[in-house]
Formats: structure tokens, C-alpha cells, sequence
């Protein structure tokens, strides 16, 4: 084992315990200042911190399902946290052990938590009822661990008293009636020591249970591991591993490989061989010494605990080595290159290349020549290899071995080795320096000296390379030794070309450039969280992966979130809303997503207005982020057509001068900030009339004055003074004074406020001598006392006359490119051409059919709503109670909003579904009939009484979990994965599956000649296949495909029995005894049925006489291929017709063209006379019948006009 | 903090372990746990629907507030039907109104009783109004919670039977009451494929200390909404052999008529008519007696010509 790969790393006081939650990315650890860590290793952040135990805190473990933590400390106690960030908390304390904690562990089913101390006891408790259910006593010192076996009801414990022992607690899980604590003697008898393993020879830290096989690895201070097997009667110590050399704190299992994991006080991690016992690896530290160990249940993930902190770590690489070439991917697992086809799916194993290198060590990359079908993998072990083999035809591999690579490989040390042209491929030795190009026999031909110091080599186009160094990549040709780029970068560690190599990605730990392909144009994006992997989609945007999410990037450098990981994930390619990845078992996986939002944007970036009208109109483009978006990038107009929110939509509506929207939000935000800002706009684009609203709005009087004059509005100018008056407000009389001209009130304004002396000589210059005069006065003077005030003449300013009336008129504003979105999306549909190429006509007139379709269930649904309303009334008690709710309501404001009734499931369904079978379940029988009358002429609903009952009941159930209230009435759906209202549909009780097991007994009934019990069956089979759920058009066809068998083996029967009749009753009618004989043979019947028609055909023609009918019927039963014995009686019966072929009864019966036969009389309707049919199972009847009720079913109306099953899928 | 006897018992009537209750023997008379045991043991009792049983019980002169309010509930559900019902409504509705007052003895804990008893039984009687009143909209009682859960329920209005569980999330304990609720909201909304009440109920089925048939019905309802049909059989089946009641015997029938089995169909129309003479009262009876009506009435509207047939 070469890696050892630390993920995090804290500091922190010592750490005594740790566990890894099961399903998130979090670490708790348990300190030994008493406090309880919970770490998010992937973010690197502390998440909480639970502090309430005294004393060092040695043992915390998860709950497998729940949001749950249980610790125990010195302090004696155990305790149970809520980890949930809204609810953290300590939800318990279990009390009851006298001494230290030394582990604590949830059962992984049954809700126990078993802990174990140094009172030298093990107690399991109940979380539930928060009881000791068992005390294991036995050890005789403290005990270390103890932990629940992953699967049997065992215990594994490790002790100071240096045995470690298995318990079987079997008996717990049988239930007992539980005593309550207090009772100690009656736990032994739950659980018994089942072995004692004793081998340490100082006390033992340490012990577990292997995941699956039937082992115990043990830790103890005599500085072994001990691996001990166990049967079902004994256990054995196996071997020990040596080398630590101070105490073993913990050893654990590997989850998946057959390896060791060990910690100890000698300040080291060891890794060793589980089946060789030797040591593989070790991780040293300078001064901390470890004190705990846990491995994560499904990832290759550890933890250790040591002095001053903890360590997460991995043991292996997990990217997987792989390359595509077309429709395959060639990738490793396991050490077996394998192909995997994106198209088909297949999986298949090509090569082994177990042999190649460390067999620790899983191969780095993979290169694949199509040329020669030829890999080169190279692995990172002995300092660096690679190995050159080619692939066996897929055909060969099949069936016993598979190649190995040691056959014929070619080897040779070098830490990258690709293939650079069809027949050369290029080996970097990081070491000297020198990359080779070789031959495929290996020989060098060519060895150059990279201009940087390179630390990996790609491909980088024919006859180039690009070299990975530092701080920059290299563009490098080989052909001409020289370089041809460069592009500064942190060091790449991956490279991906796109389809047409057009452009590249270069990924390095933080960081994508992408590239054209001589690197005169790059882009950069910066990543927070670690890049993985990466690949381009057929429209040239590259998708990569992150630890935790997909993302994807266009090429001048906008990206965003395609969807969240769980884990990461290696993509191998993307195609339309597919995206191939490997996982960290290098398994292929499919991720299915919506590539929208980045066409979207790419449709944008190149101004292709079509595509985005387009995707605007047909997908569910939302949220912030795409507003943000189009607001950026300039595009306000379109962001408009997004936005729902009033604030953000005027905020656009005056970014991009909508004025109409803007006009329209602002009147329901109606606040005085959003007033002004649109009297700003509407002032810069001039369209004076929203100026004035929003002056009006605001209030804003002095302003709106001066708009009136500006545009020359007299009389609302008057209107103005009007209201200055009845404001009181001096300074606006006098400015609307001013402005519309009005002396008089001008004067009377400066009277008002008291300055007589402005207000003398405004009317004085006004030629107003009377009332100067009359100021004077008032003032206490006489002309006298203004002598010498000068004359000023007389004032004849007046506010200019208006020459144009703009009153009404709007400065116009320039139309401009948005009304193409404007247009589009207001007139409601594309105009032609408009649509983008990649959606062919057909498609586009598919969805308008599809369209009107939905229109006309619409349509349906409105017509069935009075009666819906009508039948809700009805609807029980459950409905009256809450009708008396509604009228009280009115009266209880308080409650009043809280116990309105909502819409029942029963409506959703009815709702929901055109098919008469949902409304049967939802209870709604009236429309149920209904639609089965409009659909299929149903016009007699008595014998659909049980199934119509049967149905409903089926569709409900009660339960009462709440005790003496009234059962709840639960509704069962055949969809529960749907929990939206509005997609709910009932369950189905009868299956096309279950009718057909009916259809084939009364099959048997016709061949065991139960005829009355056939006819009833297949009238049954009509009846169940009215109420049956269809979800696709295959079920329609299948559907009709029985319907109509059904009816032809009811038609069938139905003669037959009618014959039997005439034959019994009217023994001298031969004539019709025969007809009908020969009308059964006409039924489209499955052979093996015909045949029995046929046969008796013959039986009733031969003893008639008719010997040439009979012979004809002869011919059709040898066609047929009967066995052998009817075979020979037929051959007879076609000689003597040949010999006599005459017929002694003359009857209506003309084989040779082609006729229907009439449902109701028996009698043959041959081709071109009229008929009518049967709504239902389209059965054909003479002309007279029409408006009868259907004798084969029974249920239809002949000759009702119907619209036959709708198609809701 | 209950003791740990009495919280078990709760747990028991939680979930529906009634027969366990109706069983168990009362604690010493001046023990604290003494009234709110027998008020445990007495509901059960009613909610057996044997009110009779829970009279008998209780002494008729208690001054115990609670102790009244269950008289009142057991005599509500054995005069249900008849005229006399309205009597022990009032009874209700006065405790309702006294434990309002100040000077009224009894605890906190017996108010909260009272209140979710009278809630019981209006909302038994249909006053679904009175039942949300009287238990009070921002109540911190979880049984209070369970009832105006289901009534909310009841009524189609699982968004605001949501809220209130959310609203009690906040001050209740992880506690079992409130894991049922959000099984009970988790049936009816079926949100995640019903995941939330099918582990709750084998979560309790695990659980040691108790074994209450009622959940084993309450599991083979969810897996019939779970469209698991066989295995609802098999449970419904299981509780039925420890107890039969109507429920059970209902659920069953639904998920052998849902097994798609010729068998399965027989089994049902059997249940049905066992059902329906054993338990004439319990809602399905009454429903589909009440759909058969409908039928009828629907059918009318349609005329049905005379049968085709042949002149001859």
C-alpha cells in the first residue's frame, strides 16, 4: 500500500472516541475535556459541539436510520442526543453503570443501545422504554468494548482481564415481559457467555466482529492484533499480527477488502494483509500517540483519534482508470479492464491485469488505441509503470479466463504513458526528465526534453502533447520539438477534449480552464470544493463533477449547479439528459437531469432569440438565479417574462423601460419609493401621463405643477389651485397662481400671508388700481405713504399660450429588439420557422393533437362538475359535520381559517382520472355511469351493481389511531409514490392480468362444455373489463384485443346453446339446427376451440346428409392440424364429399363471402348489407335492433353513438 | 417526568394496546400514578367500546375533574345514538368551562385530560368546532394535539394537521405520541411512499416491551396504501388471530379483495358479510350501505330498452 490520502484533520483536545454517521459527511468525536465534537470532514467545518458530559467523553456512536448520537463518558452516564440543528439536544440520560464508559453502540435494527464499562459490565438498553433490558456480567476487570455482532444476535466484548467474549443475547430479541429495572436477577437468562477467547496475555483494548465473515479481530496491550474465527460451537484464535511495538488501541476490519486496520500508544496506523497476516503499510506521527479508530460503513473512509486531534483518511485512490472511445467505455475494476457499451448497457469483462504491479495498488490511468484495439494502463506502484497489451475480441473473452496482461504486455517504468499517435505512444520519466515516444514493440524512437519541469503528460492533439508542470501547461508539438502555448494554471491533473477537439478542458485541483485548441483563448473558473472529473455534452458545454455536486460550465466561463452528489462521482460522458459516470466502485451509473437552464443560457451567449423563446415557452424555467442571470447579461425584458414577485418584476419592468408593467406592479406595491422611480423612467422616456399618475400617487403637488405646465393642461393646472386652496398652503397657491396667469388670486395669496407690499405692486403693475387702493387700506396707509415707490409699468407677463396641445400626446418611444420576446410571448404561439431546427414539424403538430386532446377532457371535466357538486353533498356524515363547521365559522373568527374543510382525496380522484373505474373508487357513481354510458353506451348498470360496489369498498380503509374518536378514512392509491394532490389516482382492483385468468377459465368451461357456465364467465369478463385501469396504449390495445375475444367466444357459446335449444325443442327445424352449427365455426375462436366447433359441424352436417358442407368443414379441421385420430375421421369425412357432394338440406349459409353474424338472431349479415353495432364490444346486429339492449352483454344500448375510452397517459 | 411505570402504561394506550391496559392492575391508591393509571385504564375501556366497564370503574364521586370527564365520555359513548347523549355532552361541556375557573381543583395534567375527553366525545357527536375549541389552538399536550390532528384530518385539511405537528415539534419531546402523529398525517398525505408511519409501526412492532394487535392492523393498513397486498394479508392476518375487531377484519377484506386472486375475491365477499353482521355500525358498513342506495339512484336515471332478441 503506497497511499494513504488524509481527507481532514483537526486539532483539538485528545480524542477518545469516534464514529461516522451512515449517511452524511459527518465525523462526532468524543473528547477527552468531556465535550462532543461533530465534524463535517467533507466542508472541513465543526457542525455542533455537545458539551453536558463531566469528564472525558470515550464513547459515541450514530444511530444507522435516525438523527440520533449516543455517548457515554466518565461521568458514568450515557446519553441520547437529537443531532438535528433545529432540534439539538440531549433527548435522555440512561443511568446505571458505577464506573467509566468505555463504548457505546446502536443495535442496527431493534431499538437497543449496548455500552459497556469499567464496573466490569455490559448492559443493553431499550431507547424506547429507556430500560436496562440485560446485564452481561463475567469479565472480571474493566471492559473495554462491546459491540452488537452486524447481523446475529451476538456480542462481541474485550476486557482488561485480557479475554475477549462473545455473548449470545438471542434471548432479548424473543421479547420478555418486561419487568422494569430493579430486576437484575432475571437479565441472565437472556443472554450467556457463548465463548471466552483467551490468548492476550495483557488486558485487551479492542475486540469486533468481522462485517460478514465469521471473525473477531482483537487489539490488546501485549502490542498484538489477534484475528479469531468462530463456528457455531467453538472459536479459535487464527493468528496474530505483530508489530506494534506499544499497545494496540483498536484494530479494525476493512469494510470491503480483505484488510486490517490497526491503531496504537506507539503513534502509528498500521495497514495489514487480512489473509497473509503481514504488515502493509504503516502512517507515522511524530507525537501523538492514537487512541481510536472507526471506519465508515461504506466508503472507504477511516478515522483515527490521537493527542491532538483527529485524522480522516482514505487508503486508496478510488478515481477509476478509464477512457471512452465512441460508445465505449474501457475502464478497471477490480484489476480487470472491462467495456462498457452507453447504448446497450452491456458490461464485460476483456483483461486481467492482476499481475501488473502492486496488487495493493489499483492502475492510475487507462489509454485506449482503437487502431490497434491496444490499452496502456499505468499504475503508481514500484515508482511508476506502465503496460502496453492488447484487448481479445470481445468474443473470445468470452467463457473461461479472461486474457491476463503478463501474456504479452509490454512493460517499462514511467509515472504517464498515453498514446499519442496510431502507432507510438509517449512515456514521461518524472525522474530524468525525458519523455520517450515508443513504437508498439516498445522500442524508444524518439526521447525529447521537456522545456518545464513536467509532472504529467496528456494528449494534446495530433502529433502534440500538453505538458502538466506547476505553475503553467505546456501546448507541445512533437513532431518540431517546440512549444506551442501557454497557459498558466495550478498543475492539471486531468485533460478532456470534446467532440469535435475543438476545445479542452484542463482540471486541476481548484481550478477548469477551458481552451480552444492552440490555447489562444482560455477561461478560467475557480472552484471551492475539489474538482473530480469531467466531460463534454454534444453542445459543447463541459459538465464536471465536484466532490458534491455536478455543475457545468460554458466556454467563455459562466457556470452553475446541475444537480447535488451525494458521493462523488467520475463522468465518463454526457448525452442529452444523460450523464455516464463511474462511481467509487467504479460501477456505471446513469444521472438523469435537465440540461435547460445552461442551454438556456448558451442559446443566450450565442443570440440564438429562437432557441430561447423556445425553451422559455416550453420548460419550467425559474428562480432566482436565472433572473439574476438575465439581468447581468442584459437581457431585463426576458427576465421579465419569469417573474412572478411584484417587487422584482417592477425593479425589471424599469430596468428594461417597460412602462406598462411597471405601471401595472407599482399599482399593487403602491409604495412612494416605487412611485418615484417610475416617474423618473416615465420622465426620461417622456410619457407624461404616468408622470402624472405617479406624481398623483405621491402626492408630490409642486412637481405635478409644473408638469401641467409643461405640458400646457390649463385646466388640470386650475384644478391645482383648487386644491393648493384647500391645502392652505400659501407657496403652492402663489406657484399655481403663477403659472396658469391668474393675477387676482396671486395678489389674494400675498394678502393672505400679509405682504401688502408685493401684493400692492402686483396690482399695481396689473393696472389693478382699485384694489391697490384697497391694500393700501387694509395695510393702515395712504397713496401718500408709497410716494416714493417707483412706477414699474405695467407687467404684462403672462405663461406662455400653447401652441401645440401635448396634453395629450406621449413622447413615442422607439420600439426596439425586446418586442420580438414582447410579440412571441404575447401572441401565444410561434410563428412558423420560428421553431428551432432541432424540432421537426411532426413533433411540434403531435403536441398541438395532444393539446387539443387535453382541451377536450377539459371540456369533459366542466360538464361533469354540477353534478360533482351535487354528489359532495352527499357524501356522508364526514361532509355534514363539516358543513355545521362552515356556519359556525362564521361566527368563531378565532378558529374560523383553521377548520374550513378541504377538498377530500375522493374529489382529487374524480378529478384527476376520465376513466370510469376512478370514479367508481372515489364513490362517485353518478359520473361513473356517466362516462361509461358517453364512452361506451352503457345503458344498463344493474349487473355492474357488485363490481361498482366491490370496487369502491376495495378502495378504502379505516383505521382509528387516535383512541374513541371516529376511524380515519384512508384511500388507497395505485400510484403511492405520488403524493401531489393533483396526480392521485385510486389503487386498481382488477388487473388485465387478473380479467385475463378469468377469460381462460371460461376457455376451459367452452372446451369441458359447460356452455351456461362459459356464457356467464365471458358476460363477467365484458362486465370486469368496463372497470379496469389502462395506463399505456399497448394495455388500450390489449384491452380491445380482449374485448373482442371475449365477445366472440360469448357469440359462440351463445349459439351453440341456442342450437342445442332448437335441436331439443324444434327437432324438425334442421334447417336453422344447421345454420347455427355452421355460424359457430365462424367465430374467431383460438384453434384448439374452433376445432370443437368444427367437429360438431361435421357430426351435425354428416347426420343430416349434407355430406358437401361436411367435407368443407373437414377441409378447415386438417388445416388446423388436428392430432392424428381426428385427422383420419376428417380425411373420411372430405372422401365421401368428394364422393357425394351434395347436400340434402338446402340453408341460408354462404361460406364464400365473407358476413358478420348478428348478435341478436343468429342469422348471417353478409358484406355490404346494413348493420349496426354494439357500442361496447363493437358486436354486429341487423338493422332492427338498433336502440335494444345488447343481448350478449347485457349492458349496451345497439347502436348508441360513443366515444369510446379516453387516454389520460 | 412520568414515572417510569405510568409512562409505560401510556405508551401502551398510545398505541393501542387497550386490552394490555384493561389488564393491568391499578397501583396503590395514594401512589401519584394511582387517578392518571385509572383514567389510562378507563379510556381503554372506552375505547374497547365498552363504556359499561369504564363506569364501573371509576367511583361515581370523585371530585377528580378528569375522573368526571371520562364518567361523562363512557356515558356519552353508551347513550350514543339515543337522546340521552346530549346530557353527557353537557356534562362535557360544563367541566369544560369549570376547569377554565381558578378555583378548581385538580392539575394541570387533569385539565389537559378533561379537555381532550370532551374534544373526544364533540368531536364523536360531530361538533368538530366545539371539539377544536375546547382543546384549544395553542395547546401543549400532545394527546390534545392527536385529536385536533385527526379532526383536521377528518376534514381534508392535512396542510393545517402539518402545522400543528410542526408547532409541537418545537416544545415536545422526541416522544412516541409525536411520532404517531406524523404517522397518522404521513397515511393520509402519503408523503414518501408512506415511509414515515411504515417504520414507526415496525419500529413498535420491534419494540419488546409491548404487543398490541392494533398495530399490527395499523401496519397492514399502511402496506395496503404501500400497494404491498400479500404482505398486508400476512399482517392483517397475524392480528386478527390475537384479536379480532372490526378494523382488522375491514382492512382485511380491502386487501384480499386488492390481492388480485380468485381466492382473494371469495375471501373479501366472506369478510364483507362477516363484517357487515358482526359490526353493522362501523363505517364501511354504513358507507357501502349508503353507496349501494346511490347506486340505485343513479341507475334510475337511465332507461333500459327492451332485451334484443330474436323475432323468430
Amino acid at each position: 500500500m503506497s497511499v494513504m490520502l488524509t481527507k481532514f484533520e483537526s486539532k483539538s483536545n485528545r480524542v477518545k472516541g469516534l464514529a461516522f454517521h451512515p449517511t452524511q459527511p459527518l465525523l462526532a468525536a468524543g473528547l477527552h475535556n468531556g465535550s462532543i465534537q461533530l465534524w463535517n470532514y467533507r466542508m472541513g467545518v465543526l457542525v455542533d459541539r455537545f458539551e453536558e458530559h463531566e469528564g472525558p467523553v470515550r464513547a459515541v456512536h450514530f444511530h444507522p436510520s435516525r438523527a440520533l448520537l449516543v455517548s457515554g463518558g466518565d461521568d458514568y452516564k450515557i446519553k441520547v442526543w437529537d443531532i438535528r440543528p433545529q432540534n439539538r439536544r440531549c433527548l435522555f440520560t440512561l443511568h446505571g453503570h458505577l464506573d467509566y464508559l468505555r463504548t457505546t453502540q446502536f443495535h442496527h435494527e431493534m431499538p437497543w443501545i449496548i455500552s459497556c464499562s469499567d464496573d466490569q459490565t455490559i448492559r443493553i438498553w431499550n431507547s424506547t422504554s429507556r430500560n436496562c433490558i440485560a446485564v452481561l456480567t463475567g469479565h472480571s476487570h474493566y471492559v473495554m468494548s462491546a459491540f452488537f455482532h452486524p447481523k446475529d444476535d451476538l456480542v462481541v466484548s474485550a476486557s482488561m482481564d485480557q479475554t475477549v467474549r462473545v455473548w449470545d443475547i438471542s434471548g432479548l430479541r424473543k421479547g420478555s415481559p418486561n419487568t422494569g429495572p430493579g430486576n437484575f436477577e432475571t437479565f441472565d437468562t437472556f443472554s450467556t457467555v457463548k465463548y471466552v477467547l483467551e490468548g492476550h496475555d495483557r488486558g485487551v483494548n479492542y475486540a469486533t466482529f468481522h462485517p460478514t465473515l465469521p471473525l473477531i479481530l482483537s487489539a490488546a496491550d501485549d502490542r498484538t492484533i489477534k484475528i479469531w474465527r468462530m463456528s457455531e460451537t467453538k472459536a479459535w484464535e487464527v493468528d496474530s499480527c505483530r508489530g506494534h511495538f506499544n499497545n494496540v488501541s483498536a484494530a479494525i476490519f476493512h469494510p470491503k477488502h480483505e484488510l486490517i486496520v490497526s491503531c496504537g500508544e506507539d503513534k502509528t496506523v498500521r495497514v495489514w494483509d487480512l489473509a497473509k497476516r503481514t504488515a502493509i503499510q504503516t502512517f507515522r506521527r511524530e507525537h501523538d500517540r492514537f487512541w481510536d479508530l472507526a471506519a465508515h460503513p461504506n466508503l472507504n473512509l477511516f478515522a483515527a483519534g490521537h493527542d491532538s486531534g483527529l485524522i480522516v483518511f482514505k487508503l486508496e485512490r478510488e478515481r477509476p482508470a478509464f477512457a471512452v472511445h465512441q460508445n465505449t467505455l474501457y475502464y478497471i475494476r477490480d484489476k480487470y479492464v472491462r467495456a462498457y457499451d452507453f447504448e446497450t448497457a452491456s458490461d464485460i469483462g476483456l483483461l486481467s491485469v492482476r499481475k501488473f504491479g502492486s496488487p495493493y495498488v489499483p492502475p492510475r490511468t487507462l489509454s485506449f488505441n482503437p487502431a490497434e484495439n491496444a490499452v496502456i494502463v499505468t499504475i503508481s506502484s514500484d515508482n511508476g509503470m506502465y503496460e502496453l497489451t492488447t484487448l481479445p475480441k470481445p468474443s473470445s473473452a468470452q467463457g473461461g479466463e479472461l486474457k491476463d496482461s503478463s501474456v504479452d504486455g509490454k512493460r517499462g517504468s514511467g509515472m504517464s504513458a498515453i498514446f499519442v499517435a496510431r502507432n507510438r505512444f509517449a512515456v514521461l520519466n518524472k525522474t530524468t526528465q525525458l519523455i520517450e515516444v515508443r513504437d508498439t514493440a516498445n522500442s524508444v524512437v524518439k526521447t525529447i526534453k521537456p522545456p518545464v519541469q513536467t509532472n504529467e503528460i496528456f494528449y494534446g492533439g495530433t502529433a502534440c502533447l500538453i505538458l502538466s508542470s506547476t505553475s503553467t501547461v505546456v501546448l507541445y508539438d512533437i513532431q518540431q520539438q517546440k512549444t506551442l502555448a501557454e497557459v498558466n494554471s495550478p498543475p492539471v491533473k486531468y485533460v478532456m477534449w470534446n467532440a469535435d477537439s475543438s476545445l479542452v478542458a484542463l482540471m486541476s485541483k481548484h481550478t477548469i480552464t477551458i481552451a480552444n485548441r492552440n490555447f489562444s483563448q482560455h477561461s478560467l473558473i475557480h472552484e471551492t470544493i475539489r474538482i473530480k472529473s469531467g466531460a463534454w455534452d454534444d453542445a459543447g458545454v463541459f459538465i464536471y463533477s465536484t466532490l458534491n455536486h455536478v455543475k457545468y460550465c460554458l466556454y467563455q466561463g459562466d457556470h452553475g449547479v446541475i444537480c447535488t452528489l451525494d458521493n462523488p462521482v467520475y463522468l465518463t460522458r454526457v448525452k442529452g439528459k444523460t450523464i455516464h459516470c463511474l462511481d467509487r466502485s467504479a460501477r456505471p451509473r446513469t444521472i438523469t437531469f435537465d440540461p435547460t437552464e445552461y442551454r438556456f443560457k448558451l442559446a443566450l451567449l450565442k443570440n440564438n432569440y429562437e432557441e430561447v423563446l423556445y425553451i422559455i415557452k416550453n420548460s419550467t424555467l425559474l428562480g432566482q438565479s436565472i433572473i439574476a442571470y438575465l439581468q447581468q447579461k442584459g437581457f431585463p425584458e426576458i427576465a421579465l417574462h419569469f417573474v412572478q414577485d411584484t417587487n422584482t418584476r417592477f425593479e425589471l419592468a424599469v430596468e428594461c423601460g417597460n412602462l406598462d408593467v411597471a405601471m401595472e406592479t407599482a399599482e399593487s406595491i403602491d409604495r412612494p419609493d416605487c412611485w418615484e422611480r417610475l416617474a423618473q423612467q416615465a420622465l426620461k422616456q417622456g410619457n407624461h401621463k404616468i408622470v402624472e399618475k405617479a406624481y398623483q400617487k405621491t402626492k408630490n403637488f409642486d412637481k405635478l405643477s409644473f408638469l401641467y405646465l409643461a405640458t400646457g393642461s390649463t385646466d388640470k393646472l386650475s384644478k391645482m389651485q383648487k386644491i393648493a386652496d384647500a391645502r392652505g398652503n400659501p407657496m403652492s397657491r402663489f406657484h399655481n397662481a403663477l403659472y396658469a396667469g391668474d393675477v387676482m388670486s396671486r395678489i389674494s395669496v400675498l394678502r393672505d400671508v400679509g405682504m401688502y407690499p408685493l401684493a400692492y405692486l402686483t396690482a399695481k403693475s396689473h393696472g389693478l388700481e382699485e384694489l391697490a387702493e384697497e391694500i393700501l387700506e387694509v395695510a393702515g396707509l395712504s397713496p401718500a405713504d408709497v410716494d416714493d415707490v417707483p412706477s414699474f409699468g405695467q407687467s404684462n407677463r403672462k405663461p406662455p399660450p400653447v401652441l401645440n396641445p401635448t396634453t395629450d400626446l406621449v413622447w413615442p418611444s422607439l420600439s426596439n429588439g425586446e418586442s420580438f420576446f414582447d410579440r412571441a410571448l404575447a401572441s401565444g404561439s410561434l410563428e412558423n420557422g420560428v421553431e428551432p431546427s432541432y424540432v421537426n414539424g411532426d413533433a411540434a403538430a403531435g403536441s398541438l393533437a395532444a393539446l387539443d386532446d387535453w382541451a377536450k377532457d377539459e371540456e369533459v371535466h366542466e360538464e361533469i362538475d354540477p353534478e360533482e357538486g351535487g354528489w359532495d353533498l352527499d357524501a356522508g356524515a364526514e361532509f355534514a359535520a363539516s358543513h355545521e363547521v362552515q356556519e359556525e365559522v362564521e361566527e368563531e373568527e378565532e378558529l374560523g381559517a383553521g377548520a374550513t374543510p378541504g377538498v377530500s382525496e375522493i374529489e382529487h380522484w374524480v378529478r384527476n382520472s376520465p376513466l370510469a373505474v376512478d370514479h367508481v373508487s372515489a364513490g362517485s357513481f353518478d359520473t361513473a355511469m356517466q362516462l361509461l354510458n358517453r364512452q361506451l353506451g352503457v345503458v344498463n348498470f344493474e349487473p355492474l351493481k357488485p363490481l361498482f360496489l366491490s370496487i369502491y369498498r376495495s378502495s378504502h380503509t379505516f383505521l382509528s389511531p387516535v383512541a374513541s374518536l371516529p376511524p380515519l378514512q384512508l384511500h388507497v392509491r395505485r400510484n403511492p409514490s405520488e403524493s401531489s394532490p393533483s396526480r392521485v389516482l385510486p389503487v386498481a382492483a382488477r388487473s388485465l392480468q387478473s380479467i385475463r385468468s378469468e377469460f381462460v377459465d371460461g376457455a376451459r368451461d367452452v372446451a369441458g362444455n359447460r356452455l351456461v357456465n362459459a356464457q356467464a364467465t365471458f358476460r363477467s369478463v365484458l362486465r370486469a373489463l368496463l372497470l379496469v385501469v389502462l395506463t399505456s396504449d399497448d394495455e388500450a390495445k390489449q384491452w380491445r384485443d380482449m374485448v373482442t375475444s371475449a365477445r366472440e367466444y360469448l357469440l359462440g357459446v351463445s349459439i351453440e346453446l341456442e342450437r342445442r335449444r332448437v335441436a331439443q325443442e324444434e327437432p324438425d327445424n334442421i334447417e336453422r339446427n344447421l345454420e347455427l352449427a355452421a355460424y359457430f365455426t365462424h367465430c374467431q375462436l383460438q384453434p384448439v376451440h374452433l376445432q370443437i366447433a368444427l367437429r360438431s359441424a361435421i357430426t351435425v352436417f354428416g347426420k343430416a346428409n349434407n355430406s358437401a358442407h361436411a367435407g368443407r368443414f373437414a377441409k378447415r379441421l386438417l388445416e388446423l392440424k388436428p392430432d392424428a385420430k381426428i385427422a383420419a375421421t376428417a380425411r373420411q369425412r372430405v372422401a365421401a364429399a368428394e364422393r357425394n357432394p351434395r347436400n340434402a338440406v338446402e340453408i341460408s349459409y354462404d361460406e364464400f363471402t365473407s358476413f358478420e353474424i348478428c348478435a341478436a338472431s343468429f342469422t348471417a349479415i353478409y358484406k355490404g348489407s346494413p348493420s349496426v353495432q354494439c357500442p361496447y364490444t363493437n358486436a354486429t346486429f341487423q338493422p332492427q335492433y338498433k336502440g335494444l339492449l345488447d343481448p350478449l352483454t347485457e349492458l349496451t344500448e345497439i347502436g348508441a353513438s360513443a366515444s369510446g375510452l379516453p387516454a389520460p397517459w | 417526568m412520568d414515572s417510569s411505570e405510568l409512562y409505560h402504561v401510556k405508551q401502551q394506550f398510545v398505541l393501542g394496546a387497550y386490552k394490555t391496559v384493561v389488564d393491568l392492575t391499578l397501583p396503590d391508591p395514594n401512589s401519584p400514578d394511582f387517578i392518571p393509571t385509572l383514567i389510562y385504564k378507563a379510556r381503554s375501556h372506552i375505547a374497547l367500546n365498552d363504556p359499561k366497564a369504564a363506569l364501573q370503574l371509576v367511583p361515581a364521586d370523585s371530585e377528580n375533574v378528569a375522573l368526571k370527564a371520562v364518567t361523562s365520555l363512557a356515558k356519552f359513548v353508551a347513550a350514543e345514538g339515543t337522546s340521552n347523549s346530549e346530557s353527557a355532552l353537557e356534562e362535557l361541556r360544563d367541566l369544560s368551562v369549570e376547569i377554565e375557573g381558578d378555583d378548581v381543583e385538580g392539575t394541570d395534567r387533569d385539565k389537559a385530560t378533561v379537555r381532550v375527553l370532551a374534544g373526544t366525545a364533540f368531536a364523536r357527536a360531530g361538533e368538530l368546532e366545539e371539539a377544536l375549541e375546547t382543546l384549544g389552538a395553542d395547546t401543549e399536550d400532545l394527546e390534545a394535539v392527536a385529536v385536533i390532528v385527526q379532526i383536521y384530518l377528518s376534514i381534508n385539511r392535512p396542510d393545517l394537521a402539518k402545522k400543528e405537528y410542526e408547532r409541537s415539534k418545537r416544545w415536545a419531546e422526541d416522544d412516541l405520541l409525536l411520532q404517531l402523529i406524523e404517522s397518522i398525517i404521513g397515511l393520509v398525505t402519503g408523503k414518501d411512499e408512506y415511509h414515515n408511519p411504515y417504520t414507526f409501526y415496525t419500529e413498535q412492532l420491534g419494540n419488546p416491551s409491548l404487543s398490541s394487535p392494533h398495530v399490527l392492523t395499523a401496519r397492514g393498513v399502511t402496506r395496503i396504501l404501500r400497494n404491498e397486498f400479500p404482505e398486508a394479508q400476512s399482517d392483517l392476518e397475524e392480528a386478527l388471530t390475537q384479536h379480532t375487531d372490526a378494523e382488522t377484519l375491514a382492512a382485511f377484506a380491502v386487501a384480499s379483495g386488492l390481492s388480485s386472486t380468485k381466492k382473494g375475491e371469495t375471501d373479501a365477499n366472506e369478510l364483507w358479510t362477516r363484517l357487515s353482521s358482526e359490526y353493522p355500525r362501523h363505517p364501511s358498513v354504513v358507507d357501502i350501505a349508503k353507496k349501494s342506495t346511490l347506486f340505485d339512484e343513479a341507475m334510475a336515471k337511465y332507461t333500459v330498452p327492451p332485451l334484443a332478441a330474436s323475432a323468430a
